[in-house]
């Protein structure tokens, strides 16, 4: 379970004041439940998830995972979380069972578990021709699967992923949509970002919008329709967006 | 931590690192070929050279002002060796000798013995500096020797005696053990430069790849957001970085051994039995340790700290260049070991690595080089894992306040570490040169000119020109009646207390007597006692707070009071230029700090120093009156007991002095 209360975080700039990434934000995502975090380019999503990671300490605010506190508990929540990023490197010169290895070890994880585990999933992700190849040889797509069981090895109870199917091709996304699924099946918790409606409309039990640090919106897609009464969910995000930028606008009339 | 997950980590980088052709190559193929080749071929080209000067042959001018058949013999007998020829002197013989054109000038010249014979002298002009100039030298020498023996050999016949006589005994030498000698000093010399220098760059090579790299690559969040500990990762790659070092270190010093014994065994018979000392060399390689640890640690932190591999590179190249230039030490044959030296890492190894060739090294000096490494290592290595526990090293955002545009936009931007210490480094250059040149000329106006010049009105120019509040920056304020009251009890046994302890420093470290001796001209100044007070005591007082506890405290207090009280304090030391005042300036450092943040006024800490000076002045000049006989042991030294009733006085005062000042709490904080 992801729990997030009030979290915010800053960045320094040039010019010496702050900028505002994260901005007071608040969700929630049980288990046995898919969230997903939708949001453009510079939304907040990777900072949010990198918080909840424990790699950024908040500015303030605070999360748990798995009753956990973010800061208090950082070694416990590793422990119980599941993280991918897009954009994170693997040891080229490794080969990739190699490299599952090597983190399953890191979390301690038993080396028969280990094996039983890496034989399972590529199984699911259909990866055992390349599970032995040195990873300076991998295609994108090869390496993100590597990746994803890399991140959850330890069988975490919560998972995160950031933007898992970006620069992938279809088949391959595909394969990695219904991967998800299967964890949810499996009574995890899935907290994942994309900025692909379509994505988060086939695989989100709830979608949590996010704009320029700010929620927009909460809720199923569902009850996301109800109340912006469109049926898409492109639209649904236009609508939510500029209503926002309508009320900051207000906003800064009034003062 | 795990010790378990710490294996987990060191396997898996010595995997990769094993896998990288390029490291492989560096550590362990190149040194296995390059010195056979080197010293093979260093070898040959050598003879080779000797034997071209041989062939060469040369052009000897002869002066012969005897004229007689000995003389003319000397003569042809030089024309008789290989290649060379002879040229009468004329006037423009030493033209021609200043052209190179004519090698050598002998003269010859004769002198009447008391019963009548006829001795013959020969001067040699030549170029002893020249190798070619050297041995026509040496075989003009063996042909004058050849032509006395010829000489001797008639007379003796002519007098009937056998001149066989003349080699009645005849001496050879097969002189093995100054060959052992002569190696075993060349490699006390060679080796440790060597080894040091191995070990650098077989611990840089992957230093700058196993943090610095795995940033550049975006490993490292993969590996931040797994349950290993911080400690476990730096400990595993620490390990990787010393195992690596080591590796180097061992396998280059196996390929000089076994490429030198197999140059020896070819060479000429009277180097043939020289042995390598292999027992030697396992106690070196056993010293080798802390130094790789130590390097190791620091390599790391660098490697943590910088953005990516280019920035790690960048910050380690000044190190490699000071540590290279530190262990040149062993070049020089006045350096001994000391209990100081032992202190100073490289420059303790390749000193005890010196010691330990020629089989004199002291335990204590081996205890202490570990001793100070270890602490050094621990220094680093917590540094270490403090910046991987820190999101702004690991993720450094674009904040660039620093730069000169930011500082245009917002002057406060200027108070940043980098600008601290260019101005340091300016300030410290300008003491150095023009602080140094003006006391050489007069030394009581130059200690006066470089407090006011060097020290003081560049900052005050600098709050000018950025348009700064001195009064706020600077913290000019006056402080409470109470604490400027408080400020000789915290002074006096604050002295006291610190100069007890560099005697105590002393002891272990002693002064270099010639050291003593300058310094004690220094405080002996002559001048009148109010003079030297001032410009010993006042100047120091006012101007060094104005830049130390004034200025350049400002440049660190970002990072929290501690942090520029203690950095603030280690510039101060530095400033001093003089290692064997270091720890005390800097205690003292500590407390002017202190007494400056925690007031918010500058006024106590010039306080404080002009009494802190004032005092060692007051100890060196009445010294030996009457009233100060009580507390003086020796000439100039304090009694020990005197640090307890300081140590309470000191104790007491500080506690008050921080209650009057409860207020100035935030100034401080912020
Ligand atoms: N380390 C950092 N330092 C400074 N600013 C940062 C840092 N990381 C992120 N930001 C800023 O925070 C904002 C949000 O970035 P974030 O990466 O969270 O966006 P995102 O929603 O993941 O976007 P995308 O879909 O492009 O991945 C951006 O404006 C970015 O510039
Ligand atoms: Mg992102």
């Amino acid at each position: 379970m992801i729990k997030v209360m009030n979290l915010s975080k800053e960045f320094p700039k040039k010019d010496g004041t702050v900028f505002s990434a994260v901005d007071d934000i608040c969700f929630e995502a049980k288990d046995s439940e898919i969230v997903c975090l939708l949001g453009v380019n510079g939304a907040g999503k990777t900072t949010t998830m990198r918080i909840l990671s424990t790699i950024f300490k908040p500015s303030s605010g605070t999360a748990e995972i798995q009753g956990y506190d973010i800061q208090k508990n950082a070694q416990h929540v590793r422990e119980n979380l599941g993280f991918l990023t897009g954009d994170t490197g693997l040891y080229n010169r490794l080969r990739g069972s190699e490299f599952i290895r090597y983190f399953g070890r890191l979390y301690g994880v038993a080396e028969k578990t280990i094996d039983a585990r890496i034989k399972e999933m590529a199984d699911m992700l259909d990866m055992h021709d390349f599970l032995d190849k040195k990873i300076e040889f991998m295609s994108t797509g090869m390496k993100q699967k590597v990746s994803i069981v890399r991140s959850i090895i330890h069988d975490p109870p919560v998972m995160i992923f950031d933007e898992p199917t970006s620069g992938l091709d279809i088949l391959t996304a595909r394969n990695i949509v219904s991967f998800i699924r299967e964890c949810k099946q499996r009574g995890k918790c899935v907290l994942f970002s994309t900025h692909i409606m379509r994505e988060a409309e086939r695989l989100a039990d709830r979608i949590v919008m996010i704009h320029k640090g700010k929620i927009l919106a909460n809720g199923t897609l569902d009850e996301l329709r109800i109340v912006s009464e469109q049926t898409d969910l492109d639209d649904i995000f236009v609508y939510y967006v500029n209503k926002f930028t309508d009320e900051t606008e207000v906003l800064a009339h009034e003062f | 931590m795990n010790f378990k997950k710490v294996g987990v980590v060191y396997r898996k980088e010595l995997l990769e690192v094993l896998r990288d052709k390029r490291t492989l190559f560096a550590t362990l193929i190149l040194p296995v070929l390059l010195y056979p080749l080197l010293i093979v071929g260093f070898n040959s080209i050598m003879t080779r050279q000797t034997a071209v000067m041989e062939e060469q042959g040369a052009t000897i001018a002869i002066n012969d002002s005897v004229g007689n058949a000995v003389s003319r013999l000397l003569a042809e007998e030089i024309g008789t060796i290989d290649n060379y020829n002879l040229v009468p002197f004329t006037a423009t013989t030493n033209q021609l000798y200043e052209d190179k054109d004519v090698h050598a000038i002998v003269s010859i010249g004769d002198s009447l013995g008391a019963d009548g014979t006829q001795f013959y002298k020969v001067y040699v002009q030549y170029d002893k500096s020249k190798d070619r100039s050297r041995i026509v030298f040496d075989k003009l020498y063996d042909s004058f020797k050849a032509s006395e023996k010829k000489l001797q050999k008639q007379q003796l016949q002519a007098s009937g005696i056998n001149p066989e006589f003349l080699d009645l005994i005849s001496v050879r030498e097969r002189d093995t053990s100054t060959a052992q000698k002569k190696m075993g000093m060349l490699l006390g010399m060679f080796l440790p430069y060597i080894m040091i220098i191995m070990l650098l760059s077989g611990a840089s090579t992957v230093a700058a790849d196993l943090v610095a790299g795995e940033k550049e690559r975006r490993t490292l969040e993969t590996l931040l957001v797994s349950s290993a500990a911080r400690q476990e990762l730096v400990f595993g790659k620490y390990l990787t970085i010393i195992t690596l070092a080591m590796v180097n270190v061992v396998v280059n010093l196996f390929s000089i051994s076994f490429s030198l014994k197999f140059m020896l065994a070819n060479s000429a018979a009277e180097m043939s039995g020289v042995q390598m000392p292999i027992s030697a060399i396992l106690i070196l390689l056993m010293a080798m340790i802390p130094l790789a640890t130590f390097f190791a640690a620091l390599l790391l932190s660098i490697s943590t700290f910088s953005r990516n591999m280019k920035e790690a590179k960048t910050y380690e190249q000044p190190i490699l260049w000071v540590a290279m230039m530190m262990a040149m030490v062993s070049f020089l044959p006045a350096v001994e070991m000391n209990n100081l030296m032992a202190l100073i890492p490289v420059i303790n190894i390749a000193l005890l690595f010196k010691a330990v060739m020629i089989n004199e090294y002291a335990l204590s000096h081996l205890l202490i080089t570990i001793g100070s490494t270890l602490v050094l290592d621990v220094l680093a290595i917590w540094a270490t894992i403090k910046l991987f526990t820190s999101e702004s090293v690991l993720f450094r955002s674009e904040d660039d306040s620093g730069s000169l545009k930011a500082v245009g936009k917002n002057k406060n931007n200027f108070f940043n570490p980098f600008y601290g210490l260019v101005y340091f480094s300016l300030a410290l250059i300008a003491l150095y040169y023009l602080g140094t040149y003006w006391q050489g000329k007069d030394l009581m106006s130059g200690l006066l000119k470089t407090q006011v010049f060097i020290i003081a009105l560049p900052v005050y120019a600098i709050i000018r020109l950025l348009k700064l509040k001195e009064k706020e920056i600077l913290r000019i304020k006056m402080p409470k009646a109470t604490e400027l009251l408080l400020i000789p009890f915290i002074a006096i046994p604050a002295a006291i207390i610190v100069s007890v302890i560099s005697q105590l420093i002393n002891i272990i470290f002693p002064f270099p007597p010639k050291y003593v001796e300058m310094l004690s001209k220094l405080f002996t100044m002559d001048a009148s006692v109010w003079k030297v007070f001032l410009v010993m005591a006042v100047a120091p007082g006012i101007c060094e707070e104005y830049l130390f506890r004034g200025f350049i405290i400002r440049f660190f207090e970002k990072y929290g009071t501690k942090v520029a009280i203690v950095l603030s304090a280690l510039l101060f030391a530095a400033f001093h230029l003089d290692p064997f005042r270091f720890v005390p300036v800097f205690l003292l450092g500590l407390l002017l700090g202190y007494l400056t943040l925690r007031s918010g006024s500058l006024v106590n800490s010039m306080l404080s120093h002009t009494i802190n000076n004032g005092l060692a002045l007051v100890l060196v000049t009445y010294g030996s009156s009457a009233w100060l006989k009580p507390l003086i042991s020796g000439e100039d030294s304090l009694h020990y007991w005197l640090i307890i009733p300081a140590v309470i006085v000191f104790t007491g005062a500080i506690y008050l002095f921080h209650k009057v000042t409860e207020k100035g709490v935030p100034e401080c904080a912020e």
